[in-house]
């Protein structure tokens, strides 16, 4: 027994923020961005190369090159096998991976420490110079095809693919899935592959991160030794105008016959990662749907017993990308919650959020930024995106204060600006046999059916 | 022999609660970690899925505490936290500024100590429609969905505690009361059935008290009662036993069980191995063959199960192309498993290079730290297990491995799986 009173929460001690590691950051004579951040914790680098070799910068007749391109990287380089490639990196412990985005194309690796000096030395080989042997080729080219039938048949992925459809108008890349179409992925090989790298896996525009236990200045002299021939911009760039497909709010049905729940995605054309609201939007949706006692939660998940979850969400990209809200919900509750979630997007872009809703989002956002930055791999990831997205040195640094910056005003002003529901894009897969009809005495605009599934 | 070497100190409270304090003072976290020695394994027939429709309403509040609480307040501190029900456990954790480490704890010993004031049908309604929309979203609606199902009724008898899955049956979990609740917290979730990890920037004698000071007057029950079923079953499954199912998904794909020892036996480690030498990285023999040189297989799956009851089991999966038939597909991973009888040194070195490397990175993060440290201590009575796995992995030698295959993976011990398109797609 103890004189504990249980009855409130214990009152909190002073809270200490922890500052975002210093990174050291030089150019190389070649016009590669190197950016070092050291931390001593544990024995582990994390490294990642980014490059602006982008899949946006592809038309629709090439879609899912650069992503191709990516996977095949680890297929071998004119050196060595994929095979020996795979050994060499793991015999040492190490991982490796490439993959292509709407931004560019990236390498992560991750080792112990003490092999980071053999494991630059076999990312280089690979960048520099890839092989795109045949086999390797045709076999990624299999599994980008085949991913694409996957996405085609699986409801979650099929409903934010369609999503992007309705939102984005044509000639917007990210209308489009990021693998591609079965068409323009017939269409290239090994010729395209190489092409596509020698013209764009450039130093310039791009950067190199590294996180972790090692020391900044010798890091540098690796970096020198391994990439000091490697130079040039990228060749292909992205030039597009992100326009909606329309303004006019739709429900589009993907009937999926069978299916036991809807996959719901509604939402728009949102904004850029460098929109001067980023703050004040950032704390507007995680009162929306941005964190587990969000309202769309509250109501959908642990008042109404709709679903399993419910997120919205802006994808902030160099250019708009899309605003939504996600969720899958029972087949008999499907109009109930579309209905709901069209009431809280009518709300927060009406009067917004109250004060004490900023401040508790606010409190949620500025404490967890501290707790991601507890692994080297967290940290080169956020080092990164100030590659990618250009944004200022000590961008990280001023976070918390910024956003603790933002009031009940201007959230509620980014989210008028910034969510709007009367132009809302609704789209469901599901059983459109047993959803339709109620959809359709929603009256939120006309429904149109399509059929799904590869 | 191992770089690796995390500092920890046991102890035990009178209540029988088990305490693992973890003091890492480089980054001003604290993760709290809780693992209740209660699984999907301690339900009997037609409660299944109890387990965790429970974890779901440990969230809806306690005496002090009302509903949606705990994650606003955690979320208010800018913490995490979240909970899983598993086979044989379920863990409960948060991970929060070190300054706020007293608000987990108040949190989880109000749960632990006084949940059932809070229970209302209201909340179990309200849970019960959640928890089917999960079964649907991650299960039901989705293509492969019910491959556990399948796997785990082929390779446990119906008699045993894994022939059920996880998530359980629609029935029964519309069938939960709230008298189930109330038995389920009276019998399990009781301190002298738990272990408590806070890894991270504490100071141990003060972490100690406060754990004393939330934890202590909580009253322990009694023992755990036996498991139902038979949990004894024969190592091997007799025969190769096969479910072949013809439905609506874009791919084939084959998944092969076998049991194998138990987490808690010597030859675990054997198995862990033998499942990384197959299917751990990019030079693993089954991404090699079947996916680079073979291209029968779009990708490769492997997992060696960490269970307790009887004898764990070992998947792995191959998922082919359109064109790929499912016999040619399982023949292909039946011929790098036999194979595996001629396994190098360096493969294995390979394997380890790569797990010590997952492991390092693992426990950068202190959440799955304290995790594991619970793991451990429930299932083992021993932290410091964590410091010797590396060391377990590396002893294990290749006539283990090929005595392994001979005994284990053979067609004496094979569950098959075999999901194929339906004609037309």
């Amino acid at each position: 027994m103890n004189d504990l009173d249980r009855s409130r929460p214990p009152s909190r001690g002073t809270f200490t923020d922890f500052d975002f590691p210093s990174v050291d950051r030089r150019r190389l004579p070649t016009g590669l961005d190197l950016r070092v951040a050291q931390l001593h914790r544990l024995p582990v680098v994390s490294l990642n190369l980014f490059m602006r070799a982008s899949e946006a910068a592809l038309r629709p007749a090439n879609a899912g090159l650069s992503v191709a391109t990516a996977d095949t990287v680890e297929g071998g380089t004119k050196k060595r096998s994929g095979s020996a490639l795979a050994e060499a990196l793991e015999g040492i412990g190490a991982r490796m991976s490439v993959s292509a985005g709407w931004e560019g194309t990236s390498l992560s690796l991750s080792c112990l420490a003490d092999r980071l000096p053999e494991a630059l030395g076999i990312v280089a080989e690979a960048i520099l110079q890839p092989g795109f042997p045949d086999g390797e080729v045709e076999r990624v080219r299999q599994q980008q095809l085949a991913a694409i039938r996957q996405r085609l048949m699986d409801p979650s992925s099929l409903a934010t693919d369609s999503a992007n459809a309705r939102f984005f108008a044509d000639g917007v890349p990210w209308a489009r899935r990021i693998e591609g179409g079965t068409e323009s992925v017939e269409r290239f090989g090994p010729g395209e592959m190489a092409a596509w790298a020698e013209a764009n896996y450039r130093p310039e525009r791009g950067g190199l991160v590294l996180a972790g236990d090692v020391d900044a200045g010798e890091v540098a002299t690796m970096v020198l030794d391994h990439f000091g021939d490697w130079t040039g911009a990228p060749t292909n760039e992205a030039a597009f105008e992100v326009t909606p497909r329309t303004r006019e709010r739709r429900i589009h049905i993907v009937h999926r016959p069978g299916s036991v729940q809807s996959e719901i995605r509604i939402g728009h054309v949102g904004t850029k990662r460098s929109d001067p609201d980023y703050y004040a939007l950032s704390i507007a949706n995680m009162v929306l749907g941005g964190m587990f006692t969000s309202r769309l939660n509250l109501n959908l998940r642990e008042k109404n017993g709709f679903t399993y979850g419910v997120r919205s969400r802006f994808l902030l990209r160099t250019a708009p990308g899309p605003f939504r809200v996600s969720t899958a919900v029972g087949n008999d509750v499907t109009a109930a919650a579309v209905r709901e979630i069209m009431n809280e997007l009518e709300a927060i872009a009406g009067e917004g959020p109250t004060t004490a809703e900023v401040t508790a989002a606010r409190d949620y956002a500025a404490g967890i930024f501290g707790l991601q930055l507890e692994t080297a791999g967290q940290v080169a990831t956020r080092v990164s995106q100030l590659v990618v997205y250009d944004l200022p040195d000590d961008h990280f640094d001023e976070y918390r204060d910024r956003i603790r910056a933002v009031d009940a005003e201007s959230a509620a002003a980014a989210a008028r600006r910034h969510i709007r529901p009367h132009e809302a894009q609704i789209v469901l897969v599901g059983d459109a046999d047993v959803i339709a009809t109620d959809l359709e005495g929603l009256d939120l605009g006309p429904v149109e059916v399509v059929q799904g599934g590869a | 022999m191992s770089r690796l070497s995390i500092d920890f100190r046991r102890h035990r409270l009178d209540n029988g609660l088990k305490v693992v304090l973890a003091p890492d003072p480089t980054v001003p976290i604290v993760a709290t970690n809780l693992w209740y020695g209660v699984g999907s394994r301690n339900e009997p027939k037609g409660k299944t899925g109890f387990a965790h429709l429970f974890e779901h309403m440990m969230f809806q509040g306690s005496a002090h505490v009302p509903k949606n609480k705990h994650f606003e307040l955690i979320e208010g501190v800018g913490g995490t936290l979240n909970a899983t029900t598993w086979f044989d456990r379920t863990n409960y954790f948060e991970t929060v500024p070190a300054v706020d480490v007293e608000l987990a704890l108040w949190l989880e010993s109000d749960r632990m100590g006084w949940m059932l004031p809070a229970m209302t049908q209201e909340k179990l309604d309200n849970q019960r429609d959640v928890v089917k929309n999960e079964k649907r979203q991650r299960y039901d609606n989705q293509p492969y969905g019910d491959w556990d199902e399948r796997v785990q009724s082929l390779v446990y008898p119906e008699t045993h505690p894994y022939h059920h899955t996880v998530i359980g049956s629609m029935e029964d979990i519309d069938g939960a009361t709230l008298d189930d609740v109330r038995s389920f917290f009276e019998t399990f979730y009781v301190p002298n059935n738990a272990v408590l990890t806070l890894a991270g920037d504490i100071d141990p004698a003060r972490a100690l008290e406060q754990v004393k000071r939330y934890f202590g007057e909580i009253e322990p029950g009694d023992d755990i009662p036996p498991l139902p079923g038979d949990p004894d079953v024969d190592p091997l499954i007799g025969s190769t036993v096969r479910d072949h199912v013809i439905s609506d998904v874009p791919l084939p794909r084959v998944i092969m069980a076998f049991r194998v020892p138990p987490f808690s036996s010597d030859e675990f480690a054997v198995a862990r191995v033998t499942g990384a030498l197959l299917g751990t990285g990019r030079a693993s023999r089954f991404y090699r063959r079947l996916v680079r040189e073979r291209r029968i297989a779009k990708s490769v799956v492997t997992y060696v199960y960490p269970l307790l009851t009887g004898q764990s089991m070992m998947l792995v999966w191959a998922t082919g192309y359109p064109e790929t038939t499912p016999q040619a597909l399982e023949s292909a991973m039946s011929e790098e498993i036999d194979a595996l009888r001629s396994a190098e040194e360096r493969e294995v070195d390979r394997a380890i290079a790569l797990t010590e490397t997952d492991l390092v990175r693992t426990l950068e993060r202190l959440s799955e730290r304290a995790d594991l440290l619970s793991m451990f201590d429930l299932y083992f009575d021993d932290p410091g297990r964590l410091n010797q796995e590396l060391d377990r992995l590396r002893a294990v030698e290749l006539g283990q491995i090929r005595d392994f295959v001979g005994k284990r993976l053979g067609e004496d011990n094979r569950a098959i799986v075999i999901y194929e398109p339906e004609n037309g797609r």
